[in-house]
């Protein structure tokens, strides 16, 4: 195994996500950081535009409270996969994999603190937008918005336990961590519409519960109650269950492997 | 050639070696710049005027420092885990030198980036590329590569003196992206922002590059952003001189130069 | 063959290497979230003269300081205090000096770039000593010749065996043609083919008159190749002498080794209570045991040995002169002093 490689994928990537955790007032840090570093570049693209005559300036809101609910990925997807491929570099993994609790509950369980980290950084990301870009929450359904957090948070979360299944495979999961949540950025309708994608690749927005996530939520904002975005919410909901069940597969496959091969990686 | 070109380009070529030992490591480090050029090339879709050029620099000057921040910041931890720190300060080269030319090379691999997105943009989004002053145009990216890379020294030995240092890696790539104008206007940002703004070396870079790519003659305005860039840049050698020195007494000092 | 000056260019000493007092500190900090400090006296006091051409030994048990002890002589650490010079330079003022003129051999598993090959790796090395361009080539190719590298050499060097990552360190020790080499532990973890091969290429540098000062905690290496040993435990040096000079410190004993079944650390205690040894070995194995009993009555002692071992089985008694090994037990384990 390259040295190269466990390198870059122990000390750079796994600083994103588990270093922070270590010290509580750098974990905060990042995080207020980091929300505002994506969010602000975004608006300020969008300030181009608008300066220029080329957009209103609704685009600010909705950049703001797009790029806003897209923090919750960095914590939820990445911070799953963080766990689950970092069972494999620890060599833990072999240990957890030969207790007989049930997989899904343990995972599920373990990705459930992201969740709510996750929710904390769209809370904060908010609060930007609202201070900071002039975002206006006069006429947020509450309830309506936070459900909708909830529920992306957690759907993404089962997401990420798709990809990190997909990551046993490979020596570098974190590199597939990295690539995803910026892959967000394009396809979930967080700075555009997903229509103004090239028709080809709008169908790939449809996998990610994420692009419901930000929609629902942008309606929420503008006053939607929860039974109007209720089939929204709803067909996030299967689209994450889907992969959380997808996920649940490919470990168990990933388990067989190991087992009847010995190794821990097909690559 | 001076011995200390010399390093640097061995330095320079060493680095290359593991480039094309295992090139698919820039992919990670330009991710987030490549996202983000394709969703500024979308948004600038709409938008009539010469932005999808806008972008693509704005992308490729992003590329580099994505790069190096990650690349260069890590420098001297990489050659700690080699275990072949202690080999390269053990020689009477600089290691300043010798990191300045891992660091020119991973700016230069950033600039990949660049390529990608020359190629999405015009064949996806249809953006024309003529620049108008190819000479100036190269000129200015070499510069800003080097302005890039002097920054990225100071990073290097950041990480090495502060704990703390790496993990706000992380957050320093955003914020870089923003302060420096690489996809709009500093005039946009609030004015608070602007003094660090403008101690940026690659935020006169990318400028430069622009005018560059916009005009045919050479104006004022080009030689002041190439002039302050320099000068810049120049400041930040200064001062990863300094904390280079700082590096190599603490960790000769705490026998640090391997791994513990 | 192999070109280097056998020539020593000298600075303004006439002792290769001459070290006072060096003493080294660690501060150590552990911990997280809660972090604790603790000082580390990796060598306490060493003081010796080296001269030129002289090949050197620095012996002692792990942990005892040989390796800091060359790091400081190699500039690649900073005494807490004490001074050295390097070919009358200083090793805390004349830093470049010194490094331009040494080679040094870490030797193990890293301290290589392994994703490229032997060839790069040499040429980088060369270009960071300062090696002339025009005498490069001709030596890369010498030195991984002299080393049996070179069929190797466009190799990445992560595909090669231990003991070739190993000569590949001592070429790279050699190519700014260094007056002195310094070489930590060479031979470690070596085949004993290429470890014997290995001590022949030392001989051979040796005896083009380099300089060298090694460090090993094989005894009957310092016995085979150097002039004089300083035995060092502990962060001091115990002794310091050739190694037949060594060997008069065990001269008045004789070696007991007794090979056995079922001895344990009790018996091993009982006999260190029995006055006539002055020092006692035990290497206790699951199959085998076997002790080394240091006494100036040897037969005397084999009553003693019956009594203590009179519920173990014992194999093989032998009665020895003592080696090199046997007086650098006795000085490592305190009895002498």
């Amino acid at each position: 195994m390259s040295l190269l490689r466990i390198f870059f994928s122990s000390a750079v990537f796994s600083f994103k996500a588990q270093f922070s955790w270590l010290y509580p007032p750098m974990w905060l840090a990042m995080k207020l950081v980091m929300s505002l570093s994506q969010m602000s570049f975004f608006v300020f693209v969008g300030q181009f535009l608008i300066t220029t005559g080329s957009a209103d300036t609704n685009l600010i809101a909705y950049i703001a409270i797009g790029n806003a609910v897209q923090t919750l990925a960095w914590n939820t997807v990445f911070s799953v996969i963080n766990i689950t491929s970092h069972d494999k570099w620890d060599g833990t993994l072999p240990l957890v994999l030969a207790t007989p609790a049930h997989r899904l509950p343990l995972f599920i369980g373990r990705a459930m603190l992201h969740v709510l980290d996750g929710m904390m950084s769209v809370a904060i990301s908010f609060v930007y937008a609202i201070f900071l870009f002039g975002v206006n929450f006069g006429n947020t359904d509450a309830l309506a918005l936070i459900v909708t957090v909830f529920l992306t948070a957690f759907t993404m979360a089962g997401f990420g336990l798709l990809i990190g299944g997909f990551s046993f495979y490979f020596r570098n999961p974190l590199v597939f961590a990295n690539i995803f949540t910026f892959i967000l950025l394009i396809f979930c309708g967080v700075n555009f519409p997903v229509q103004q994608l090239p028709q080809p690749l709008q169908v790939v927005s449809y996998i990610f519960p994420l692009t419901y996530g930000v929609d629902a939520a942008r309606r929420a904002i503008e006053g939607a109650t929860l039974t109007d975005i209720a089939p929204l919410l709803g067909q996030m909901l299967i689209v994450g269950f889907i992969a959380i069940i997808l996920g649940y597969i490919l470990f168990r496959s990933f388990e067989n492997m190991t087992r009847k091969t010995g190794q821990l990686e097909a690559v | 050639m001076p011995q200390t070109l010399r390093v640097i380009y061995s330095a320079f070529r060493m680095a290359m070696l593991h480039w094309i030992a295992d090139p698919q490591w820039v992919i990670p480090n330009v991710i987030a710049p490549f996202v983000f050029t394709f969703v500024a090339l979308t948004l600038f879709k709409e938008a009539s005027g010469p932005f999808g050029l806008y972008a693509v620099l704005g992308g490729g000057m992003m590329g580099m420092w994505g790069n190096t921040l990650y690349s260069s910041g890590f420098a001297i931890e990489f050659e700690k885990w080699q275990g072949t720190l202690e080999e390269v300060v053990a020689t009477p080269s600089n290691l300043l030198h010798v990191i300045a030319g891992r660091s020119v090379s991973n700016a230069l691999f950033g600039l990949t980036n660049m390529v990608a997105i020359l190629l999405i943009a015009s064949l996806v989004f249809k953006v024309p590329l003529g620049v108008a002053n190819p000479i100036l145009f190269a000129l200015s990216i070499v510069l800003t590569l080097l302005s890039v890379s002097a920054l990225g020294l100071i990073f290097a030995s950041a990480f090495v003196l502060s704990r703390y240092a790496q993990v706000f890696t992380n957050g320093l790539e955003f914020p870089i992206y923003v302060i420096s104008g690489s996809m709009f206007p500093i005039a946009l940002l609030p004015f608070w922002i602007h003094p660090a703004s403008y101690l940026l070396g690659p935020t006169w870079g990318i400028e430069a590059i622009r005018i560059a790519a916009a005009q045919e003659s050479v104006s004022v305005t080009f030689c002041l952003n190439v002039g302050v860039m320099l000068l810049i840049t120049l400041a930040y050698v200064i001062i990863a001189a300094f904390l280079f020195k700082k590096v190599e007494t603490k960790s000769r000092r705490d026998g640090t130069l391997v791994q513990a | 063959m192999l070109e280097l000056s056998s020539q020593n260019v000298q600075a303004s000493s006439d002792k290769a290497i001459v070290v006072e007092h060096l003493c080294k500190v660690f501060n150590v900090t552990k911990g997280v979230l809660r972090r604790t400090k603790t000082q580390v006296v990796a060598v306490k006091d060493v003081s010796f003269e080296i001269d030129y051409g002289e090949l050197f030994g620095l012996v002692g048990p792990n942990g005892a300081g040989k390796t800091t002890t060359i790091k400081m002589l190699t500039t690649m650490l900073i005494p807490t205090s004490g001074t050295a010079t390097v070919l009358g330079y200083d090793i805390q003022k004349d830093v470049k000096k010194i490094r331009e003129r040494i080679g040094i051999v870490l030797g193990g598993e890293r301290g290589l770039y392994t994703r490229v090959n032997a060839i790069d790796n040499l040429r980088y090395f060369a270009d960071l000593y300062g090696v002339p361009v025009n005498t490069q080539e001709k030596r890369v190719k010498e030195l991984l010749q002299f080393m049996g590298l070179w069929d190797r050499a466009q190799d990445r060097v992560e595909t090669y065996s231990k003991g070739m990552k190993q000569r590949l360190h001592l070429a790279r020790g050699l190519i700014n043609d260094p007056q002195i080499v310094f070489m930590d532990e060479p031979t470690i973890g070596l085949d004993p083919e290429i470890a014997k091969e290995t001590r022949n290429m030392i001989k051979e540098l040796a005896e083009k008159g380099k300089t060298i000062l090694l460090t090993t905690h094989y005894m009957f290496e310092a016995d085979e190749l150097c002039k004089r040993v300083a035995i060092i435990r502990n962060g001091e040096i115990v002794a310091l002498d050739t190694p037949s000079g060594l060997k008069k410190y065990v001269k008045d004993t004789s070696v007991v080794e007794i090979e056995g079944f079922g001895i344990t650390e009790k018996e091993v205690a009982k006999f260190k209570e029995v006055p006539e040894v002055l020092s006692i070995s035990a290497d206790l194995s699951e199959n085998k045991q076997v002790l080394k009993i240091q006494t100036p009555k040897g037969s005397e002692i084999i009553s003693d040995a019956q009594d203590i071992l009179k519920n173990s089985r014992i194999y093989d008694l032998k009665v020895k002169e003592p080696t090199l090994e046997d007086a650098y037990l006795r000085l490592v384990e305190g009895s002498v002093k």
